[in-house]
């Protein structure tokens, strides 16, 4: 056994391993279900912000006082999002470990937190942005985020 | 005359249907555009209810995010029951023997329903129109009305997955 096979034993051997593998597939579905709402919720906030970020909608209103409620519920969702999906993870890690389009989705996830936290959000906490760097700033966003999206879609078809 | 259950089959059983059911991309690209599109249509009809609700934006008037948002809501929807339709097609008999998906079906009528009622009756009263401080009860109950009746869809949605699908 590898180190790296003896770690993924571990996590699924662990109490909480243990508990979530042997719980009922009820309760799978019910963390699938919150995994879902968490990335419906910060994907939704991501748009609203976006919106008039691009100057598409609400554009009468300053843009910090838009973007307050919405940011924080994105970070709520990514936190649903995280939490259901470590739990999830816990309940079979070495199927999740050796899955190509897992490490991709991380990739993509530490990315896409990366440029909310040092792009998306210092952006959105201006009074006035210039249209051509908020343009490509949440161009990025938007696709980083939504390929996290597709590639925990993957995740069940590779 | 052929039977609801004998059309979803043969509709699962035609070439187009088997196509997707069967491709190594179709499904998947299908599957994952109903569940990313919810962002755009169910996901902002959800930010909406809760302006209604009165827990967000209550800085920003109901108008403005109604007749705002609603362009980008639309097109959302049109995404959602395009992909979903598609996905459909691919399962229609083995999706459709399962409870969730009549429920899910009931649900969505009745969100839409509710949606119409809100726009036509309730959107168009004197004090939403002209955007008064307090606003009538019935807006916040179209809000509760909306917020749970598409939390439900979509559960029934995510379970529907666990359907075993047609030909694995």
């Amino acid at each position: 056994m590898t180190t790296t096979e003896k770690v993924l034993a571990g996590i699924q051997n662990s109490l909480p391993g243990q508990l979530i593998g042997k719980a009922n597939h009820m309760v799978i579905a019910v963390l699938q279900l919150v995994h879902v709402f968490g990335i419906l919720l910060l994907l939704t906030s991501l748009i609203l912000m976006s919106l008039r970020l691009l100057g598409l909608a609400l554009t009468e209103h300053s843009l910090p006082s838009l973007a307050r409620e919405p940011g924080r519920l994105l970070w709520l969702g990514l936190g649903l999002a995280v939490g259901s999906g470590v739990l999830i993870f816990i309940s079979g890690p070495a199927h999740y470990y050796y899955n190509k389009a897992f490490d991709v989705k991380m990739i993509l996830l530490l990315s896409a937190v990366i440029v909310h936290v040092l792009g998306f959000r210092r952006l959105a906490q201006r009074q006035a942005v210039r249209p051509i760097p908020a343009r490509i700033v949440v161009t990025i966003s938007l696709i980083l985020w939504f390929s996290v999206g597709i590639a925990g879609r993957a995740i069940g078809f590779v | 005359m052929l039977s609801i259950h004998e059309l979803a089959q043969a509709l699962q059983d035609s070439k187009f249907g088997d196509t997707i059911a069967e491709s190594r991309y179709l499904y998947p690209i299908f599957e994952g555009t109903h569940l990313l599109s919810l962002s755009l249509s169910v996901g902002l009809i959800f930010l909406t209810d809760l302006r209604l609700i009165g827990v967000f934006w209550r800085h920003v008037p109901v108008t403005a995010v109604l007749h705002q948002l609603r362009p980008f809501i639309l097109s959302g929807f049109a995404v959602l029951f395009i992909s979903g339709g598609l996905v459909f097609c691919s399962e229609a008999a083995t999706i459709m023997a399962s409870p969730l998906w009549t429920l899910k079906m009931v649900l969505v009528a009745l969100g839409g329903l509710n949606a119409l009622y809100f726009e036509f009756v309730i959107a168009k009263r004197p004090e939403v129109v002209e955007n008064h401080p307090v606003l009538p009860r019935s807006v916040k109950y179209a809000g509760f009305a909306s917020l749970t009746i598409w939390t439900l869809v979509i559960m029934c949605g995510r379970l529907l997955a666990y359907v075993p699908r047609a030909g694995s």
